[in-house]
C-alpha cells in the first residue's frame, strides 16, 4: 500500500524529466507545487491553480494532466515530463522552435503549458486540421491572444509529420 | 483541514473498509473535482482521502449487448474506446465536448457520475447561505446573477446544476451504476441514482459513505437508432454547457418507434425528459411534434430572471436536435 | 547622429530575442522566485461589502502548525498609506483601520512556514462584522457621483444650438459590463530585507513607480527600494499601480525578517488589482441628412471603489475621432462598494469607442449612407479639437486597405441578407484612434571589447516585445547584429522608464535608445578626436555611419575603423553613454498634434438563427502605428487585442451579487475569456509612415487593437440580424 508513515505527510518516488526523485512532502501538496517549490521546476506555471487555464499541463506517464488538480502523492511510481525535460541536451524541440519562429506567446506565462499541450496533441493526432487545432488546443488559455500564432506554430509541425524525435 | 492523510490502497476491499470506517474520509479518483473542492475552495473537509485510481476498475468489457465500463477509466480513454466509437458516438460526443483534454485524461467516468456542482455559492466559503453546503442555511443563489444555473429539479432551496455532459447522454442511454459498498454490491439505473434537491440539497445521490461506483453499464442500442449530443456554450470550447441535448430516434415507416431525450445545463440532476418521450412515441418525427415535445420537456420549470433565457432556448435546441437525428436536418 | 543609418533593422519580423527562454520555462516570473529560508503569505478577504470589523479572532490560525504570523489592522505597523502617482494616489490601504469598503477587501494575512499551511490556516481565521447597507449599483442615488473627474471634458462650439437644427438627431444609450484584466501570471510578490533596504520581485507594469510608492509608504530613501520584474505574465494595466498585496508582503517581511512569498490566487485576482469598470453612456449626434456631424454630446458614466479614484475617461475617444463643429463631452464618476477598477488595456477609450462606434453604425443605416463613407464624410483633416495638423494621419489609408482586404463594398448592405444554412452572416466595420502616453525616459549604453552593447533602463517587457525592439533599435544605430546587444529592464535601480502601459514605452524608450547611441558614437569619435592612428580622427557624428560593428565615413566606406579596435587601442574595456528623453507633448508652442495610432477594423460574424450562437468568423484590422519597429511582434500585439476585444465583446462580464458585492465568476472556469477554438485568423495590417512628432516616428500599439474591435462586431452583429445591440458583453440571452 502506498501512504503515509508519519501523519500527513507522503513519501513520493517519481520520475521527473527522467531522473527519480524521492520527496517526503505534507500529503496536500499537489504535483505543481512539488515541481515549483520542491524541485525548483518553475517552468510550468501556475495560472489558475483550479484545473481551468492549463498553464501547468505537464506530462504524467506521457499523457497532458493540469498538475495543479494532481496530488504529488498520486504521481507515487509514475514519470513527470516538464517543460524542462523537454529540451534536456540543449536542443529545442520542433515545437519550441515552431513557437519562437511563429510568435506564438507574448507574456510567455502560458507558454509551457500550451507546448506541452501541443506535444501531447502532436501525439494524440488531433492536429490534422485548424479547427482540430484550436478544439483540443481549448484547454490551453492565453490572456495575450496568440492563438492564432500558436495554431501556426502546430499546423507547421504537424505538416512536418509531428515533430516527435 | 490542518492535516490530510492519502492512502493507496491496492484492492477494492480494503478502500472501502478504509472510507467506511472513517466518517472523515473520501474517496479520491481522477482528483478534478475532489482536490478543488478540498484544497483550493476549501469547501469540503476531509481527512483523509483514499486514492482508488490505481484499482483494478479501469477499462471496458461487453457482455450480452452491454457496454460495462469501469469506474476509473478516464474520460479520454472511453472516448478512445472502439465500442463507444461504433456503438455509441452519442456518448463519445458527450465525452469530448466536456471540459479539456487534459482533464479528460485525469477525469474517470466514477468521478464524472459525482461530479459536484459548479454554482459558486456553493464554492465559495464567503456565501452564508447555501443550503447544500450548510443545510438549512437557505440559498443564496436563488437572488443572484445566476445563469449557469437548473430551472429544472430546481426550486428556492436550490438551484445549483449538475453540469455533466456525459451524464445526459447515459441517462437518455438507461445507463446503470455498478455500486460496492460495506454491505456488498448493487446496481441503480442512472435515472434513479441522483436525488432532486427538496429540502435535502446536500443529498445528491443515493450513495451511502463508504459506497462506490465501482461500474458503468451502458446497454447498446440496437442498429437504427439515431443520436446526438447538442452542446449550447458562450465559447466554443472548454465551458460548461448553458443548454444541451442528448436525444435519439428510431423511426419506421415515418412514425417514431423510439424516442430518448435528456437535458444537461437545466437540471438539478441530469434530466431525462420522459414525458416528452411518450409524446413522441407512436406519432410523426415532424416539427409539429417536436415543438410539442420541447413544450413538454420545459414544463414548470423554476426560473429566475438570469435562468429565463434558458426555457426557450432548450425548447430551440430540442426541436432542432430531434429535427437533426429524424434526418430532417443536416 | 544625423546620418541616415545603412542598417536595416528596425521594423523586421525578428524573433523575440527573450524567445528561447520563454519556450524552455527558463524566464523568471516574480512567482518563480523563492529563497531557502522564505515564508508564504496568504490573503483572507472580507465577506461583506459595506461596515466594519468588530472582531477578528486569529487565536486558531495561530495555532496551527507552521504559521509564524497574522497580521490584521489590529497589529499592523504605522505606516504612510497615500503616496501620489501619475495614476493618482495609491489605493486605499485595506488595513489601516477597522472598516471594510468592499467584498473581498483583505483583512488579514497570514505567513506560514509552507503555502499548504498558509492557505489551511487562512480558513480558521474568524472575522465578525457590524455590516452597514451596501451602494453597488450604478444607478444608486446614494452613490457618491464626481463629474467631470478627469478635467479633460471639453466643449466646442454650441451642441445644442446644432442638435436643434440637425436633420437628424441619434439619440441613444449604452452598457458595457465590468471586466477583469486576469492576466495568466497571477500577480506575486517576493519582498526580502536586509540591512533596512527592501528588495521586492514584483508584478508590476512600472518599477520605478512601484520603488515610489513602497519607498514613500515604509518611509524610506528610494534608494533603499528596488523592484525586480525581468518577465511579467501579462498585466494588461493591472501592474499600472503598487496594490496592497505588495505593501503586505514587503510588510510581513520585514514583521518576520525573512523573505516572504504571496500569489494572489485566481479568484482573488478579481478583487485585488483592479478591473475595468462598468460603464454607461448617453450619445447624442445630429447629423444633416447628406450625413455631416453638427454635434455630438457623449456623456460616460463609470464606477470606482470607495475612497478610491480611477482614471477612466471614457469620452475622451470622441473629441477628436470626427470633424464635427460642435461637441461636449462629459465623464461622471460613481464610487461604489466594489474592489477598486484600475486601468485595464485602453481604458475608457475600449468602452467610449464601443458606444460612437456603434452610433455612427446606426446612424449610417438610418441616413441610408454606407459605414465607411459616413466616416469619411466626417474625416478630421486636422484635430478637430486644437485645429492643429496631425503629426500624421493615415485613417484613410486604413480605411482603403481595411476595405479592400476584407471585400468590405462586395457586400450586401440590407440587414439579414446573407445567409449559409441556418448561420445568418453579417459584417461590420469601425475606426478609432489611440493617442499613446509617456513620462521621460532615460537609457544607458555601452558597448564592450567583444563588440556587443549592453542596453540598461527600467523598463518592463510584459509581453509586448520591449526586450527586442530594443535590440533592434540599439542593432541598427550602432550597426551590430541584434544578438549582439544585451537588454538588461525590469529592474528599478536601472535608468528611469515609464511604465509598459500608455501605448507609450516603445515611444519614450526609443527616443531615449537614439539618444543614447547618439551619445555612445560621439563618445568613441570624442576618444579617437586627437587619435594618430585612427581613420577617424577629427571627425564630426554627422560625418559617419555605424554599420558592421564599426564606424566608417558615410561618404568613403572603407575610411574607418571598429568599435572594438578603438576600445583596445585606449585599453578600454567599454564605453558608457546616456540617453533622454521627455516625449509628453508641451503645452505651449505647438505646431502639430501629436497622433496615435489609427486603425480601422472589419469583422464578419456568424449568429445562428435559432440558437443565437456568435461566431467570429473574419477580423481585419489595418492600423497606422507610425514607424512599426518588429512587424512580427507588433502584429501580435494588435491581434492580441483583437482577442481580449472579443472577449469584452462576447463573453467577458464579472458578476457582482447584487445583495453582497460579491464577485459571483471569480475564477477562469466561470468567467470566460476567449478560447483557441474562438478565434478565428486574424488579418493585421500596417500603413502609413513614420510619425513626425517624436524622433523614432513611433505611435504606439499597445491598445488600438482593442479599441474597436468591439462594435465592429457588434455592427457585424446588427448587419447578420438586425438586432441592434448596445450592452456589452453580446451573449446568447441577446440573440435568442
Amino acid at each position: 500500500m502506498g501512504g503515509a508513515s508519519v501523519v500527513g505527510r507522503t513519501t513520493v518516488t517519481v520520475q521527473v524529466n527522467g531522473q527519480e526523485r524521492r520527496l517526503e512532502l505534507d500529503s496536500r501538496v499537489t504535483l505543481l507545487d512539488m515541481l515549483r517549490e520542491h524541485l525548483e521546476l518553475t517552468g510550468t506555471k501556475k495560472g489558475c491553480d483550479q484545473g481551468a487555464c492549463g498553464a501547468c499541463t505537464v506530462l504524467l506517464d506521457g499523457r497532458r494532466v493540469v498538475s495543479c488538480l494532481t496530488l504529488a502523492a498520486q504521481c507515487d511510481g509514475r514519470e513527470v515530463t516538464t517543460i524542462e525535460g523537454l529540451a534536456p541536451g540543449g536542443e529545442l524541440h520542433p515545437l519550441q522552435e515552431a513557437f519562437i519562429r511563429h510568435d506564438g506567446f507574448q507574456c510567455g506565462f502560458c507558454t509551457a503549458g500550451q507546448i506541452m499541450s501541443a506535444v501531447a496533441l502532436l501525439a494524440e493526432e488531433r492536429a490534422g486540421s485548424d479547427a482540430e487545432i484550436r478544439e483540443f488546443m481549448s484547454g490551453n488559455l492565453c490572456r495575450c491572444g496568440a492563438y492564432p500564432n500558436i495554431v501556426a506554430a502546430i499546423r507547421e509541425i504537424a505538416q512536418q509529420g509531428g515533430g516527435m524525435p | 483541514m490542518s492535516v490530510l492523510e492519502y492512502r493507496r490502497p491496492e484492492q477494492v476491499a480494503e478502500a472501502i473498509a478504509l472510507v467506511s470506517a472513517d466518517p472523515g474520509a473520501a474517496y479520491l479518483a481522477g482528483g478534478t473535482t475532489q482536490l478543488d473542492l478540498l484544497l483550493k475552495d476549501g469547501v469540503v473537509e476531509y481527512g483523509t482521502l483514499v486514492d482508488i485510481g490505481r484499482l483494478p476498475l479501469r477499462g471496458t468489457s461487453v457482455v450480452d449487448g452491454v457496454l460495462r465500463v469501469g469506474a476509473v477509466t478516464t474520460m479520454e480513454e472511453l472516448a478512445a474506446d472502439a465500442v463507444v466509437i461504433e456503438r455509441l458516438p452519442m456518448v463519445r460526443e458527450a465525452l469530448l465536448s466536456g471540459a479539456s483534454t487534459q482533464l479528460r485524461n485525469m477525469a474517470t467516468i466514477g468521478g464524472n457520475l459525482l461530479q459536484r456542482t459548479r454554482c459558486r455559492y456553493f464554492r465559495d466559503r464567503a456565501v452564508a447561505a447555501c443550503n447544500k453546503r450548510a443545510p438549512g442555511s437557505g440559498c443564496a443563489a436563488v437572488r443572484g446573477p445566476a445563469r449557469m444555473h437548473a430551472i429544472l429539479g430546481a426550486g428556492e432551496n436550490c438551484i445549483a446544476l449538475h453540469a455533466s455532459d456525459l451524464c445526459v447522454a447515459l441517462v437518455a442511454l438507461d445507463a446503470v451504476v455498478g455500486i460496492e459498498g460495506p454491505d456488498g454490491q448493487r446496481s441503480v439505473p442512472l435515472t434513479e441514482f441522483y436525488v432532486m434537491p427538496g429540502e435535502r440539497p446536500d443529498v445528491e445521490n443515493v450513495l451511502a459513505h463508504g459506497e462506490m461506483i465501482t461500474h458503468v453499464d451502458v446497454p447498446l442500442p440496437a442498429a437504427g437508432l439515431r443520436a446526438q449530443y447538442v452542446k449550447v456554450r458562450d465559447r466554443a470550447s472548454y465551458e460548461f454547457a448553458l443548454v444541451s441535448a442528448a436525444a435519439a430516434l428510431r423511426i419506421e415507416e415515418g412514425a417514431i418507434t423510439e424516442a430518448r431525450l435528456a437535458l444537461g445545463g437545466v437540471g438539478t440532476v441530469p434530466w431525462r425528459a420522459w414525458a416528452a418521450e411518450d409524446l413522441l412515441r407512436g406519432r410523426q418525427a415532424d416539427e409539429a411534434n417536436f415543438r410539442a415535445a420541447a413544450e413538454v420537456a420545459l414544463r414548470d420549470p423554476y426560473t429566475v430572471p438570469g435562468t429565463e433565457f434558458k426555457v426557450g432556448l432548450a425548447q430551440r435546441l430540442i426541436v432542432r436536435t430531434l429535427k437533426y437525428v429524424s434526418g430532417a436536418q443536416t | 547622429m544625423t546620418a541616415p543609418s545603412p542598417n536595416k533593422i528596425v521594423g523586421e519580423p525578428v524573433d523575440r530575442i527573450d524567445g528561447q527562454l520563454k519556450v524552455t520555462g527558463g524566464a523568471h516570473y516574480p512567482s518563480d522566485v523563492g529563497y531557502p529560508d522564505m515564508a508564504h503569505a496568504v490573503l483572507v478577504q472580507s465577506t461583506i461589502a459595506s461596515g466594519t470589523i468588530r472582531a477578528i479572532d486569529t487565536a486558531d490560525a495561530l495555532a496551527a502548525p507552521g504559521v509564524f504570523a497574522v497580521i490584521t489592522h489590529e497589529n499592523v505597523p504605522e505606516l504612510v498609506h497615500e503616496v501620489m502617482t501619475p495614476f493618482g494616489p495609491s489605493p486605499r490601504f485595506p488595513l489601516k483601520d477597522n472598516r471594510i469598503v468592499h467584498h473581498g477587501q483583505h483583512v488579514a494575512v497570514v505567513v506560514a512556514e509552507t503555502l499548504e499551511e498558509a492557505r489551511a490556516a487562512s480558513r480558521l481565521v474568524r472575522v465578525e462584522y457590524d455590516e452597514t447597507a451596501a451602494i453597488l449599483d450604478i444607478d444608486d442615488p446614494r452613490a457618491q457621483v464626481t463629474t467631470n473627474p478627469y478635467e479633460m471634458d471639453v466643449e466646442r462650439g454650441d451642441v445644442e444650438k446644432a442638435l436643434a437644427s440637425a436633420d437628424i438627431v441619434y439619440d441613444e444609450r449604452f452598457h458595457t459590463a465590468p471586466v477583469t484584466n486576469n492576466p495568466l501570471g497571477p500577480f506575486a510578490a517576493v519582498a526580502r530585507w536586509d540591512d533596512g533596504r527592501l528588495l521586492i520581485h514584483s508584478s508590476t507594469q512600472w518599477p520605478v513607480m512601484e520603488r515610489h510608492v513602497l519607498a514613500g509608504i515604509f518611509s524610506l530613501d528610494e534608494s533603499a527600494v528596488q523592484v525586480l520584474v525581468p518577465y511579467l505574465g501579462g498585466g494588461f494595466g493591472a501592474g499600472l499601480r503598487t496594490w496592497p498585496h505588495t505593501v503586505l508582503t514587503a510588510l510581513a517581511a520585514r514583521i518576520l525578517d525573512r523573505p516572504v512569498k504571496l500569489v494572489v490566487p485566481r479568484p482573488q485576482m478579481f478583487t485585488s488589482v483592479g478591473h475595468r469598470p462598468e460603464t454607461v453612456q448617453h450619445l447624442r449626434i445630429g447629423a444633416t441628412s447628406d450625413g455631416r456631424l453638427v454635434a455630438i454630446d457623449h456623456e460616460g458614466t463609470s464606477t470606482t471603489g470607495a475612497e478610491e479614484s480611477n482614471l477612466e475617461p471614457i469620452t475622451v475617444v470622441t473629441r477628436e475621432a470626427y470633424d464635427c463643429p460642435n461637441l461636449a463631452t462629459h465623464d461622471r464618476l460613481v464610487a461604489l462598494n466594489i474592489p477598486n477598477p484600475g486601468a485595464m488595456r485602453a481604458p475608457g477609450h475600449a468602452e467610449g469607442s464601443f458606444a460612437l462606434e456603434s452610433a455612427m453604425d446606426e446612424l449610417s443605416h438610418r441616413l441610408g449612407i454606407d459605414p465607411l463613407e459616413l466616416r469619411l464624410r466626417n474625416f478630421a483633416e486636422v484635430n478637430p479639437q486644437t485645429r492643429l495638423p496631425w503629426s500624421s494621419n493615415a485613417l484613410r489609408e486604413c480605411y482603403r486597405v481595411g476595405a479592400e482586404r476584407f471585400g468590405w463594398h462586395h457586400r450586401n448592405a440590407e440587414p439579414g441578407s446573407l445567409r449559409d444554412g441556418e448561420w445568418l452572416i453579417g459584417h461590420g466595420m469601425a475606426a478609432v484612434s489611440y493617442s499613446w502616453w509617456a513620462t521621460p525616459c532615460r537609457a544607458t549604453l555601452s558597448l564592450g571589447r567583444d563588440g556587443g552593447a549592453r542596453l540598461r533602463a527600467a523598463a518592463t517587457d510584459i509581453g509586448t516585445g520591449t526586450y527586442t525592439i530594443a535590440a533592434q533599435i540599439v542593432a541598427e544605430l550602432l550597426g551590430l547584429e541584434v544578438d549582439q546587444v544585451h537588454v538588461e529592464i525590469g529592474d528599478s535601480a536601472l535608468p528611469l522608464a515609464p511604465p509598459s502601459g500608455g501605448s507609450g514605452l516603445a515611444v519614450a524608450f526609443g527616443g531615449a535608445i537614439e539618444d543614447a547611441a547618439a551619445h555612445l558614437v560621439r563618445a568613441f569619435l570624442d576618444l579617437v578626436r586627437d587619435d594618430d592612428r585612427s581613420p577617424l580622427r577629427g571627425r564630426d557624428p554627422d560625418e559617419v555611419i555605424a554599420t558592421n560593428g564599426r564606424l566608417q565615413l558615410s561618404d568613403d566606406p572603407g575610411v574607418g575603423e571598429s568599435y572594438t579596435a578603438i576600445l583596445e587601442r585606449h585599453g578600454k574595456d567599454e564605453l558608457s553613454a546616456e540617453g533622454e528623453t521627455d516625449p509628453t507633448p508641451k503645452a505651449e508652442g505647438m505646431t502639430m498634434s501629436p497622433a496615435g495610432a489609427f486603425a480601422a477594423q472589419f469583422a464578419e460574424v456568424r449568429v445562428h438563427e435559432e440558437l443565437g450562437l456568435l461566431k467570429v468568423t473574419r477580423l481585419v484590422a489595418a492600423v497606422d502605428a507610425g514607424r512599426v519597429l518588429n512587424e512580427k511582434t507588433a502584429r501580435s500585439q494588435v491581434a492580441g487585442g483583437m482577442v481580449m476585444a472579443i472577449g469584452m465583446t462576447q463573453f467577458e462580464e464579472t458578476a457582482f451579487d447584487p445583495a453582497t458585492g460579491r464577485i459571483t465568476n471569480a475564477t477562469f472556469g466561470d468567467y470566460l475569456i476567449p478560447v483557441s477554438a474562438d478565434i478565428p485568423d486574424l488579418d493585421v495590417v500596417f500603413v502609413g509612415e513614420p510619425d513626425r512628432y517624436n524622433p523614432m516616428g513611433i505611435k504606439g500599439i499597445g491598445e488600438v487593437g482593442i479599441t474597436c474591435a468591439p462594435a465592429a462586431i457588434a455592427n457585424a452583429v446588427y448587419h447578420a440580424t438586425g438586432k441592434r445591440i448596445r450592452s456589452l458583453p453580446i451573449t446568447i440571452e441577446e440573440l435568442l
